[in-house]
């Protein structure tokens, strides 16, 4: 399971960074960072998670039971949500440049935007 | 030492002593080369009849201050040169006034009146004046690395300076010349010496045809006669250095005259022998054979 | 009692309170930015001053009241209080700055700069990793919102590099975190250094990519285009606190987070600091355009400091000093700087000749240059001297020859830059008003009390015994508004004054020198009654350079020594830089000073090195196995200073280029400060010699050499001024000769020869500067006949070359006849022969300049020449005063001098008998000489007067010619190329080796700057591919053992 996820967080990253790199689209490129950050939340997840745990919501039972041996890792899921965040504030500020780039040129091609000096 | 006033009687009687030497050798010397050019040539005494007529003369004109005192200058350089040596070893009274400096001012000396020359000679406005003094500065500067190798190592074979104490080294036989114990320095010396001498294939600063004479073509009337006085005295100064260096000094006036005379000869020989070199080519003459074997000069003291 | 949340909370608030107010950014809004920002230096600077003083100690906050992982710690201790007070500091001027924009941009422009510096106090204060990224994320975004306060295509273009590299960069943080995390159960730094040290090996994955994107942050060559883009392209206002505040915050986070990734990752960051601080600088050379030259110091200067962390032979007091001092003035400096350029909106270097009338900002942009080059008394400057010293102690040689090479090429462009400030002509589009904002002004005062801090360091002693001559440099900067002439003469009483104070404590070759430096300064300083006006920035200069060069002498300690050598090299660059077209010969005249005082620092450091760190001067004589390479590094530093060739190629520009009364100063009196320092290192170190080669032999062929070469060069110039530069060369070159021989007679000639060349050439200088004055040119050919018009200027000259060529009676004749007196003693008779060549040659040009210039044929232009002015003759007349008197009596002069240099050589001293001197091998009685000399000159004079009274004076043209008379002087001028067959014969000796060797080096580091600054293309993609190429770059040389 674990494995599963890893691998394919590290796909994805690798995916996108290659996205990132050779796309010519400034959007596609924002594509690879957004498919580059997915993967990178996957395995942060991925770490978190211990086998044959559940979510880590306490209620009464759980507390009763002693919740470090029924729960996962909370910390990552909380450090997750947390990137998630900053991730959509920076694909969203790509974006806004992304716009704007294309007001002024008139172009969503990076390599015409490099040669508009 | 302490100064005596008799040491001034003596200089000046040394002083005119050399004065006439130097006009009537150079009388001769002119007389020989017309001669041997099957000319007939002036009369021995002429530069005499030439010196006062000049002193005589009533009409002069003056370009400026600087024009006064080259000459000046240029006289002064041949007194001084002359009062700075000993002329007669042994004699108490015609040693002048050596006891002020060695051998190093009296080769700094020589430039005294070079340059106050070069000074009035500049004042004339003359191109020619300006057109000498440059390739008679460019070629002494040349002709002189021979002889300043020679110095060194005459002072390091020596180990003195005092042209005094390098006479009496020289003394007690004709092998202890220089010229015999250091003969490498004695030849380059002499090759050096022939730079300064003012005579072919050395003699395109005073070139008479091209550049009417070089440095003193403005000079005229008193001025030339001042600068005449210099020429019977500096290039004796000169061969008295010479003979003191390297062929044993004098112990009196005979011997002095003697030698003086036959070392005048020397670049006199050269001259009517040689045709005339350009200054880049003495220079680069002066660089090569008389260097080398000043430079072997120290090397084998 | 405060708290160190309040660092998150006041900005955050604020942008709460003044994001709901509506889009106009008003007086209000601005109150309360300037209230938020001034709360958090407030609280830091109470930190600062609690931990000072002890009343608090360090400790560590948690947030949200449990314990980490699950909560965030925040430290406070002594280095992040400094820290946030400097960010925050700068955080509080740039708000000023950016007032205008604000109130164009609206109040989320002013939300936006408050959070970036939320985030920066974040990424100090915070100890967790994963906050830290959080912050990093902020930072960067916030960064990104501020590039676009300036509207223009080529800031989207570089936001959005700048986003996909920080996107990348986000990657690698995030990564480490919780890989980090998953080893060590711990996100804090001091639970996970908690741990086993063996789970957290250092070759781990986690700490790889956290040593990336902390290195990341910092921006390292080559992975730092996208950085250098903002640079540029960002309003300065913005690149002032991304430099400042940001480059500090991420230097700190490095110096934070280090103990987590591990020893193993120091020597790479010391490899990737240098190499980002030697390249940033190369790259700068190239530029033109100022924030991008800037952005390139930034990366560089933060490459510097990275490295300086990375160095575990510093002790922690020294990496502490010199960590704060480099990033505090950084910091200040850079923030200067920038507001600078956002204040004048000047982009190109050349268009900086905009602020060359306003003397405030030519201060300003100065002051805050040479602190970020390390002059002294900036903190900089100290942090420079203990990084050598501390460097030299180990086999660390080519970090040391990277940290001073950087710092070379650095100084490079940044006087390039202030040179075309100070002295460029290119008309600029801004207008900018006379006085500089306060946001500019006040970096510069905060930098003044930095140096004040200095007190508290271990170089306090420094500023204890210089801060008289600091007062008199600093009275001199605030009395600038005074007319000339009052200066002029406060400069001279000052200077007498500290020649009457210093004179009991001075002996030997101190008193000598102190009496070139103080008294003949004093004489030269007459001619400057001739100015009129106020002369902006002359004295302020004479005043360093004067200091410096005392300060020498004074000097007890070699750091002393190096600290006043910078300000001597500093006050005569700013005199240079005076002249009219010195530009170009000013900034090679720097950087010649600047590599031969990098050189002599790294001498420095070894010697300290060697001698278990102790700085006393008297440890020259103990410089232990390395003491051959101490004496090269010494030597080079002085040789540069006494323009030895090759290095000495920038003395003839630097010389002829400055002004009328400046070129007698830096030609008579600055070039004895090498040689005062050759007499100080010869005299300490004593005999030496590398392997099998004699040093002093070799040094003497080089003074042989470099006498020959300047002389030689001399006779073919047609500048009356740099013909009297290469001169100095040729003279300089004798010194060092005689210095070479280590002998009395040896060390004697050396003392005539700085002695008569300080006589001499302040005198032609002068006379020659007062006649360019006159005819308003340099080229000799074009003058001539001026000794109707100019009387005294020609005896000054002829007095001049007299003395000068070395020929009797005046004074230049007592060393050459000790010269050759040395020269026979000590059996160097070929590298004697050349000194005498040089000599000879010597005359060539005396008379070339006496002829071309005041003989020959008077032109039409100069009919109505005047005498130079008054007070350019009065020093001349002293200086005659003072030659003659010394040609009648040497032994006045000379008799103590031998009697001291029998402490230092016993043997073969002169013997006095009244003014005969005997040596051991001749004699030389001046007195007599002059007498002789002279009756015999007065004799013959009276003799042709009395005889010639009666001749009569002639006009210009009355001379033989061919039976013609000329009329126009230019044609029977024989001026030009005046030594033709001297150059036909003999040029080849003079070919331009040394130029053209220079000029190489420069071309060839400029091509290389070229070719890699095609990395750079502005595009993002190819940014992130060198950050990966980068990274896989980095992981290869850590496996492969570095």
């Amino acid at each position: 399971m674990i494995t599963i996820t890893l691998t394919t967080g590290s796909l994805l990253i690798l995916l996108g960074l290659y996205a990132l790199l050779t796309r010519d689209n400034l959007l596609r490129i924002i594509i690879g960072f957004s498919l580059a950050n997915t993967g990178v939340h996957l395995i942060i997840v991925s770490f978190g998670y211990l086998k044959n745990r559940t979510a880590p919501i306490l209620n009464d039972t759980m507390i009763a039971a002693g919740p470090e041996t029924q729960i996962v890792d909370p910390l990552p899921q909380a450090l997750v949500l947390t990137a998630i965040v900053i991730g959509f504030a920076i694909t969203a500020f790509l974006l806004v440049f992304a716009l704007r780039l294309y007001h002024t040129y008139g172009t969503l091609s990076l390599s015409k935007l490099v040669e508009k000096s | 030492m302490t100064f005596h006033w008799m040491q001034l009687v003596y200089a000046l009687v040394s002083l005119f002593i050399v004065l006439n030497v130097g006009l009537i050798i150079q009388g001769i010397v002119r007389k020989i080369g017309a001669r041997l050019g099957r000319r007939h040539g002036i009369r021995w005494y002429q530069l005499y009849l030439d010196l006062f007529k000049n002193y005589a003369m009533r009409s002069a004109v003056s370009h400026g201050i600087m024009f006064y005192l080259g000459p000046v200058f240029r006289l002064s350089g041949g007194i001084g040169l002359f009062l700075f040596m000993p002329v007669i070893y042994g004699s108490v009274w015609f040693q002048n006034f050596s006891g002020s400096g060695d051998l190093i001012l009296l080769t700094y000396f020589i430039f005294f009146g070079t340059l106050g020359m070069a000074l009035g000679a500049g004042e004339s406005g003359h191109p020619y004046s300006a057109i000498g003094i440059t390739r008679g500065l460019s070629q002494t500067t040349a002709a002189e690395i021979p002889l300043i190798l020679a110095i060194i190592a005459i002072a390091v074979q020596y180990q003195t300076l005092s042209v005094t104490d390098i006479v009496a080294a020289q003394q007690g036989g004709i092998l202890n010349w220089t010229l015999f114990t250091n003969p490498l320095a004695t030849i380059a010396a002499l090759l050096g010496f022939l730079g300064s001498m003012m005579r072919s294939p050395f003699d395109v600063v005073m070139a008479p045809q091209e550049i009417p004479v070089g440095p003193p073509t403005e000079f005229h009337s008193n001025f030339l006669a001042v600068l005449q006085t210099n020429r019977a005295i500096f290039p004796m100064a000169k061969t008295i250095l010479y003979v003191n260096l390297f062929f044993g000094g004098a112990t009196n006036w005979p011997v002095l005259i003697i030698k003086v005379f036959l070392l005048y000869m020397w670049p006199v020989f050269i001259g009517v022998a040689f045709p005339r070199f350009r200054v880049d080519q003495s220079i680069r003459w002066f660089l090569r054979i008389p260097t080398l074997i000043g430079i072997l000069a120290i090397l084998f003291i | 009692m405060t708290q160190p949340i309040l660092f998150i909370a006041l900005p955050l608030l604020a942008t709460f309170f003044t994001g709901l107010t509506g889009k106009r950014y008003g007086k209000f809004q601005s109150a309360v930015m300037n209230l938020a920002l001034a709360g958090t230096v407030l609280i830091s600077a109470y930190y600062v001053s609690a931990f000072v003083s002890g009343t608090r100690q360090p400790y560590t906050a948690s947030t949200a009241g449990s314990l980490p992982p699950f909560s965030i710690a925040f430290r406070m201790a002594l280095p992040e209080a400094l820290t946030l007070l400097l960010i925050n500091g700068l955080g509080l001027l740039g708000l000023s700055a950016l007032k205008t924009t604000f109130r164009q941009k609206g109040t989320l422009s002013a939300v936006t700069y408050l959070l970036y510096f939320m985030a920066l106090n974040g990424i100090v204060l915070t100890r967790d990793l994963f906050n830290y990224f959080v912050f990093i994320e902020i930072s960067s975004v916030a960064l990104a919102g501020m590039v676009l306060f300036k509207e223009s295509g080529r800031c989207l273009k570089a936001g959005f590099s700048w986003m996909m590299a920080t996107g990348v960069i986000s990657i690698f943080l995030i990564l480490s975190a919780i890989l980090i995390y998953v080893r060590t159960g711990a996100l804090d730094i001091d639970n996970i250094l908690l741990t086993d040290p063996l789970v957290l090996y250092s070759g781990s994955a986690g700490a790889f990519f956290l040593f990336l994107a902390l290195i990341f942050e910092l921006k390292p060559f080559p992975a730092n285009g996208w950085a250098l883009d903002v640079y540029e392209n960002a309003s300065p206002a913005v690149s002032a606190v991304f430099s400042g505040a940001g480059i500090t915050a991420g230097l700190f986070a490095l110096y934070k987070f280090l103990p987590i990734v591990g020893d193993r990752w120091l020597f790479p960051l010391i490899i990737i600091g240098l190499v980002t601080f030697l390249f940033s600088n190369i790259l700068a050379l190239k530029q033109h355009i100022v924030n991008r030259m800037l952005g390139y110091s930034s990366v560089g200067q933060a490459g510097l400091i990275a490295a300086v962390f990375g160095m575990g032979v510093l002790s922690k007091e020294d990496m502490f000093f010199i960590a704060a001092s480099l990033m505090a003035v950084h910091a200040l400096a850079k923030g200067g700087l920038f507001w600078l350029s956002h204040h004048t909106g000047y982009t190109s270097v050349y268009e900086w000749a905009g602020i060359r009338h306003k003397p405030l900002f030519i201060f300003l942009l100065g002051f805050y240059i040479f602190a970020l080059l390390g002059f002294p008394p900036f903190p900089s400057f100290f942090a420079k001297w203990s990084l050598i010293s501390a460097l030299a102690a180990g086999p660390y040689g080519w970090m040391m020859a990277a940290i001073l090479l950087g710092s070379l090429l650095e100084a490079a462009w940044m006087i390039r830059w202030f040179g075309f400030a100070v002295k460029g002509n290119e008309q600029t589009a801004n207008e900018i008003q006379k006085t500089p904002p306060v946001y500019t002004l006040v970096p510069a005062l905060l930098l003044l009390g930095l140096i004040l801090l200095l007190n508290r360091s271990r170089f306090a002693f420094i500023l204890t015994n210089a801060w008289i001559p600091l007062l008199f440099i600093t009275g001199f900067f605030l009395l600038d508004f005074l007319p000339a002439r009052v200066k002029n003469t406060f400069m001279i009483g000052g200077l007498g004054l500290y020649f009457y104070f210093l004179y009991p404590t001075l002996t030997e070759f101190r008193l000598i020198f102190a009496i070139i430096f103080l008294l003949g300064g004093m004489i030269l300083l007459l001619a400057g009654y001739h100015y009129k006006g106020r002369r902006i920035g002359f004295y302020p200069s004479s005043a360093l350079m004067y200091s410096g060069l005392v300060g020498l002498l004074t000097a007890g300690t070699t750091v002393e020594f190096f600290f006043w050598w910078e300000l001597m090299t500093l006050g005569s660059y700013f005199l240079i830089l005076r002249g009219k077209k010195s530009l170009p010969h000013a900034l090679s005249y720097f950087l010649f000073s600047m590599g031969g005082a990098y050189t002599m620092l790294s001498g420095f450091g070894l010697l300290a090195a060697a001698n278990q760190g102790s700085l006393a001067l008297e440890t020259l004589s103990s410089g232990g196995p390395f003491q051959a390479v101490i004496f090269i590094l010494l030597a080079l530093g002085f040789l540069t200073k006494t323009a030895t060739v090759p290095l000495h190629i920038w003395l003839p520009g630097a010389h002829s280029e400055a002004e009328s009364d400046v070129s007698p100063v830096v030609s008579a009196v600055l070039l004895k400060a090498g040689v005062f320092g050759l007499i100080l290192l010869m005299a300490g170190m004593g005999p030496q010699s590398l392997g099998r080669v004699n040093l002093y032999t070799a040094l003497g062929w080089l003074g042989a050499i470099t006498a020959l070469i300047g002389n030689l060069s001399a006779i073919f110039e047609e500048d009356a001024k740099r013909l009297l530069a290469y001169s100095s060369i040729g003279q300089l070159g004798y010194v060092l000769f005689a210095l070479a021989m280590m002998n009395h007679l040896g060390w004697l000639t050396a003392t005539v020869f700085a002695l008569n060349h300080f006589l001499i050439k302040a005198l032609l200088f002068l006379a020659i500067g007062g006649v360019v004055m006159r005819v308003k040119t340099r080229n000799m050919y074009e003058m001539g006949g001026l000794i109707k018009k100019m009387p005294l200027s020609f005896i000054s000259v002829m007095i001049g070359i007299i003395a000068l060529s070395g020929v009797p009676p005046l004074t230049g004749f007592a060393g050459k006849w000790l010269s050759y007196n040395a020269t026979v003693l000590s059996g160097w008779y070929f590298q004697g022969v050349i000194i005498n060549f040089a000599g000879l040659v010597t005359f060539l040009y005396c008379f070339r300049l006496i002829f071309t210039i005041f003989l020959g044929q008077l032109k039409d232009q100069h009919r109505q020449v005047k005498e130079a002015p008054f007070w350019m003759m009065v020093p001349q007349i002293i200086l005659m005063g003072v030659i003659l008197f010394i040609s009648t009596v040497p032994n006045v002069a000379l008799k103590p001098v031998g009697t001291f240099l029998t402490r230092y050589f016993p043997e073969h001293a002169l013997v006095w008998d009244g003014p005969m001197a005997r040596s051991l091998y001749g004699y030389w009685n001046g007195y007599m000489i002059m007498l002789v000399t002279g009756v015999v000159f007065a004799a013959v004079f009276f003799w042709l007067f009395f005889i010639n009274r009666k001749a009569v004076k002639i006009k210009q043209f009355n001379i033989v010619f061919a039976g013609e008379r000329p009329s126009r002087p230019e044609l029977t001028h024989f001026a030009y190329n005046f030594f033709a067959p001297y150059q036909k014969a003999l040029g080849f000796l003079v070919a331009p080796v040394s130029t053209d060797f220079w000029n190489r080096l420069s071309e060839g580091t400029h091509a290389i700057a070229g070719f890699i600054a095609r990395l750079f293309s502005g595009n993002g993609q190819s940014y992130v591919i060198h950050q990966i190429l980068f990274a896989v770059l980095v992981f290869f040389l850590v496996l492969g053992g570095i």
